[in-house]
């Protein structure tokens, strides 16, 4: 590498070699040509994915001679998880997608010269196509579009238009853009082109003719938010039905949703015209709504308001009279508070611990045991810590247990297997490793496994962990939601053998493109807390801007952002997103499901429960399905006058709702209003 | 926040305070401070708080200007590190240890505390520094929580905060000094027993030190180093003390001396500093210190070194270039962190983190008298300071 400053530096240092106590000065600035700009090759700064490619620089003077001993790097400003870039210029493509580059040229004591690149990493060439439309048999006169996407080598999408043709267009007519029209009985080939790639769909026409149609049930009577299923059944001229056709699903007026399998779901009450259609044959049903009429009203039974520090994890013992709460922002206790009487909660006894954050908190079934979280201690140990309830009121620690968790540990969940015994489930904050550890002797708590993403480190952020019947499900941020097999044996997993079961994984970027318009690059968000709930797993994003409002004073102008989705996990290899809740303001955080009403912290947009009975597809808020809300603000909270609702624990019919800014609130949903005329 | 510094400052410039009990042992000259002749400003950085505390130090006294809050994150905590004010004081720059993994490096306007520009680095950006021209910052990635691997040194272009390189060194590279001359960064790595030299010119390793107790040696080129397959115990961070007779070092700062001619390496494990001649890259002896030596900061006048000891809740003041202590002055809170000297060379400013829900403190010594002067309450786990003017 040049060093053509290297002597100018010890020409500085010499003067104290005799042994002068005075104050250095800065190099000086050297002599000769200043760098004014950097030529960068190649111009063209496109790639194929997976693929490497060479920059290079020459660091130029006013008159475009090149500099001697400008020290050029070449380094990523982004696209972290998508390539990399060598000192050297190497580019190496791991992904499509854009990697920002930033070439700097550099002279002692002057400033770098810098200039941004992006190099685009597009897909390869088109390696095989993939038909989503999965219909092989249709009626003579029916119509029916077919989709298909192109994908290279790598399984990245293309953007090529793919091009229909029919190997028998006697029998089956297709436009260039994938609609058919069946024509007569026969065999027929679709055939999908996009560059040299082809892919053949067989379809059949069936020789009988769809004479008539029909929908069933050809009326329903319903609430909203509730789904219905509609069939259709061609028949023939004998009427006969045939089958194997799949129509085309369409509904009006209204709004609301409905699938190709039939299933609807209306969001606002009124009657709705179904169709089902195979081009020339075509039949309707309807469907009536009514309001879904779930609204209640709350009463606040009691609070314990906390403004210290900022109020985190509740947690309630198996008894249901005594109530853990954690601290935040430079918090270093646990309250345990007597909730013998819900309406005067009384604070019995704080454990202080080396922290500065307990954010979880929870005992094991029986409530002999208490593990709490630690971030931010002095010693920068943290992990967890281990407390005796002999006298539930009155924890007593007995252990804790640090190694490898010395970043903190966000989240803990205490889950007792009778076959493998009790264990802290546990994330790392540093690492976003998955802990298990062995509590069955709580005083020699030690660790059974450790499992990560199989991933680069970076990006790698576990937030939360959800334990049942053997799964646990695991808020990967990045990664979505991961299941994995602890003992439930659908892998042959054990807590010392965590075995990947299935993965959602979904694009936050997009998802929550306008949190990027409105706060700028870089904001917080991922999947950040998970609950099993019959066939579907409950999963909430956790969701800030980069930056808060300008011009505003304090927190209390911040938002959150965010979104519940319900995954269907029926099929474990194929989980899909069936229906979601976002707030019009605030976002989602913490969840509790008990019996159909599902309770939720919705950091800004307060405390909320939701009607979710039955089967759940579509917009849940659209849908009328929120039962309640209150908004936990207090005008004397850590913050004033805003709401931080952090999540919910549920018993005997009281909701304990934990507020970030504004302590602890015991709220019971009350029946609903009856109606006077 | 409690701000307590007026009173406290207040005190003592009007009492004659020889022997107290916040003065130095019995080698400090018993004078009366004098209250500073002007006001000088620092920014101290709160990672347990997520804030940075200005702080104004005058002859009324001590007290916190203003709490600036920094970090992305509304409800976790971003953890500010380390602190770095721009030679011509215009920018005073954050790191920001935590992340999902990475942290981040801020720039604010000194004159508004305004956040001007962001740029995102390694693992647990940590120490801090500006070139004396002022057109790039060093900043460590410590990478603490990882597995025990070798990191890199950040080299950020702070006139467009642009990450220009990473320089990778050895596992866990803590506090970390350019030289005066800004020819050369040395940075301590706590886990591999290492002193590295950058050379600012090439953006390349130059040399490195070995620092094990009877071992020590200088080396040309880039330490060789392999992922640690051990513990990941760094003896919770320097605070809890080594088995006896461990030669180990476990260096914590790199601190040039004035003239650039010495590096001196606060050993935190065997609780002293290697004096080490930059010229011939040889050890010159190895100082005694407090318990638990963690940051060090020098006078430009070259006359003298202060230590922080974290563990012996004490700052030493060492007199270059003879290496006598001339005081050890206790500390109101434990866990003492950082150390920045006024430009006049008149004060040391040194943090402390405080334990738990402790706040943490700035506390300002007089390098004439070896007293301290004014104690200032600040966000909990006080740890980076520098200062603006």
């Amino acid at each position: 590498m040049p060093r053509s400053t290297s002597a100018a530096a010890l020409l500085l240092i010499l003067p104290f070699a005799a042994g002068a106590q005075t104050t250095a000065q800065p190099a000086p600035v050297p002599a000769g040509p200043a760098i004014a700009s950097l030529q960068i090759l190649p111009r063209d700064r496109s790639m194929t994915a997976r693929d490497t490619m060479r920059l290079r620089v020459r660091a130029l003077d006013a008159q475009g001679n090149e500099v001697p001993g400008a020290v050029i790097r070449f380094n990523r400003a982004g696209g972290f998880f998508e390539g990399t870039v060598e000192n050297d210029g190497l580019v190496r493509s791991g992904s499509t997608g854009t990697l920002p580059i930033v070439v700097s040229a550099t002279i002692l004591g002057r400033p770098p010269v810098i200039e941004r690149l992006e190099v685009k990493m597009l897909p390869g060439a088109a390696h095989h196509i993939a038909v989503t439309t999965a219909v092989s048999t249709l009626a003579i006169g029916q119509r029916m579009r077919y989709l298909a996407t192109a994908y290279d080598n790598g399984n990245d999408r293309r953007d090529d238009r793919v091009l229909w043709t029919s190997s028998n267009p006697r029998v089956l007519t297709v436009s260039r853009d994938g609609l058919a029209v069946a024509v007569a009985p026969g065999a027929a080939k679709l055939i999908a082109t996009a560059g040299t790639v082809t892919k053949e769909v067989p379809v059949t026409v069936a020789a009988r003719r769809i004479v008539s149609l029909d929908v069933t049930p050809a009326s329903a009577d319903a609430r909203t938010g509730d789904v219905i299923r509609f069939a259709a059944k061609p028949m023939d001229a004998a009427g006969k039905a045939i089958d194997g056709l799949t129509p085309i699903w369409s509904f009006s007026p209204g709004q609301g949703m409905i699938g190709a399998d039939g299933g609807f779901v209306g969001y606002e009450q009124g009657t709705y015209t179904i169709t089902a259609s195979f081009g020339a044959q075509s039949a309707e049903a309807t469907v009536t709504l009514t309001a879904r009429d779930v609204r209640r009203p709350l009463e606040v039974v009691g609070r314990s308001p906390k403004k210290r520090f900022t109020t985190e994890e509740v947690w309630l013992h198996p008894n249901g009279k005594v109530a853990y709460l954690g601290s935040g922002s430079g918090g270093d206790l646990f309250y345990t508070l007597d909730i013998s009487n819900p309406a005067n909660p009384i604070v019995s006894d704080s454990m202080v611990l080396n922290t500065r954050r307990v954010n979880d908190l929870m005992t094991n079934a029986e409530g002999t045991i208490l593990v709490n979280t630690r971030e931010g201690a002095s010693d920068r140990k943290n992990g967890i810590v281990i407390s005796s309830l002999s006298d539930p009121l009155h924890p007593v620690k007995i252990a804790e247990f640090t190694e490898g968790m010395t970043a903190g540990v966000h989240s803990a969940f205490v889950y007792t297997q009778p076959k493998f015994g009790t264990h802290v489930y546990a994330t790392n904050d540093g690492t976003g490793a998955f802990h298990i550890i062995d509590i069955t002797d709580p005083y020699k708590p030690k660790q059974v496994a450790e499992w990560r993403t199989p991933r680069p480190d970076a990006g790698r952020s576990l937030h939360d962990v959800d334990v049942q019947d053997g799964l646990a499900y695991l808020s990967y941020w990045n990664d979505g939601l991961i299941i994995l097999d602890v003992g439930n044996g659908i892998k042959g997993g054990s807590p010392s053998n965590p075995v990947i079961v299935s993965q959602y994984k979904y694009d936050l970027n997009d998802l929550y493109r306008q949190v990027e318009l409105a706060g700028g690059p870089g904001f917080i968000r991922g999947t950040h807390t998970a609950w099993r709930h019959k066939n579907y797993v409950f999963i909430a994003d956790e969701v800030f801007p980069s930056s808060g409002v300008q011009g505003a004073k304090d927190a209390s102008a911040g938002r959150a952002y965010g979104r519940l989705q319900v995954v269907d996990v029926s099929d474990y290899a194929n989980p899909k997103s069936v229906a979601f809740y976002e707030p019009e303001f605030g976002g989602v955080h913490n969840i509790w499901i008990a019996g159909d009403t599902l309770y939720m912290g919705a950091y800004n947009a307060g405390f909320r429960t939701f009607d979710i009975s039955g089967e759940l597809r579509g917009d849940l808020r659209a849908q009328q399905r929120e039962m309640a809300h209150l908004n936990t603000a207090d005008m004397d909270g850590f913050v004033k006058n805003a709401a931080m609702t952090w999540g919910v624990v549920v018993r005997d019919g009281l909701a304990y709702v934990n507020d970030m800014y504004n302590g602890l609130w015991i709220v019971r949903m009350k029946p609903k209003r009856g109606i006077t005329p | 926040m409690m701000v307590r510094g007026a009173l406290l400052s207040a005190l003592l410039f009007a009492t004659v305070v020889a022997g107290s009990h916040l003065g130095g042992q019995a080698l400090a000259p018993k004078v009366v401070p004098a209250p500073p002749e002007r006001t000088y400003t620092i920014a101290v950085a709160s990672e347990g708080t997520d804030e940075i505390s200005i702080i104004s130090f005058g002859p009324s006294g001590a007290s916190v200007v203003t709490r600036v809050p920094i970090g992305l994150s509304v409800t976790d905590p971003d953890g500010p590190h380390g602190l770095a004010v721009a030679p011509d004081k215009q920018f005073y720059y954050v790191s920001t240890a935590h992340g999902t993994p990475y942290g981040s490096f801020w720039k604010l306007r000194t004159s508004d505390n305004t956040v001007v520009g962001r740029v995102t680095l390694g693992n647990f950006p940590a120490t801090a520094q500006i070139t004396p021209e002022g057109h790039l910052a060093f900043v460590v990635n410590f990478n603490l929580h990882g597995d025990m691997v070798a990191s890199d040194v950040s080299v950020v272009g702070v006139d467009d905060m642009v990450e220009l390189t990473r320089i990778k060194t050895c596992t866990m590279p803590h506090g970390s000094r350019l030289n005066a001359q800004g020819t050369k960064h040395y940075s301590a790595c706590m886990m591999d027993d290492l002193l590295v030299e950058i050379d600012v010119a090439t953006l390349e390793v130059s040399r490195h030190f070995q620092l094990t107790k009877g071992k020590e040696m200088g080396m040309a080129g880039a330490p060789m180093v392999m992922a640690s397959a051990g513990s990941h115990d760094m003896s919770g961070h320097g605070m809890t003390a080594p088995a006896a007779g461990d030669p180990a070092c476990s260096p914590t700062w790199a601190q040039p001396s004035a003239d650039g001619r010495k590096v001196y390496v606060a050993c935190n494990k065997t609780s002293d500093i290697v004096e080490i001649d930059v010229a011939s890259w040889t050890m010159v002896r190895r100082i005694p210190a407090g318990a638990g030596v963690y940051n060090l900061a020098a006078t430009r006048d070259g006359t003298k070194l202060i230590a922080t000891n974290k563990r012996g809740q004490s700052v030493s003041v060492i007199e270059l270039p003879s290496g006598r202590e001339l005081a050890r002055i206790p500390t109101t809170r434990r866990v003492v962190h950082g150390a920045a000297v006024s430009g006049d060379d008149r004060y040391v400013f040194i943090t402390v983190e405080g334990i738990g829900s402790e706040p943490g403190t700035l506390e300002i010594i007089d390098l004439r008298t070896l007293k301290t002067v004014a104690t200032v309450e600040v966000g909990q786990m006080a740890g980076g300071v520098d200062v603006i003017r």
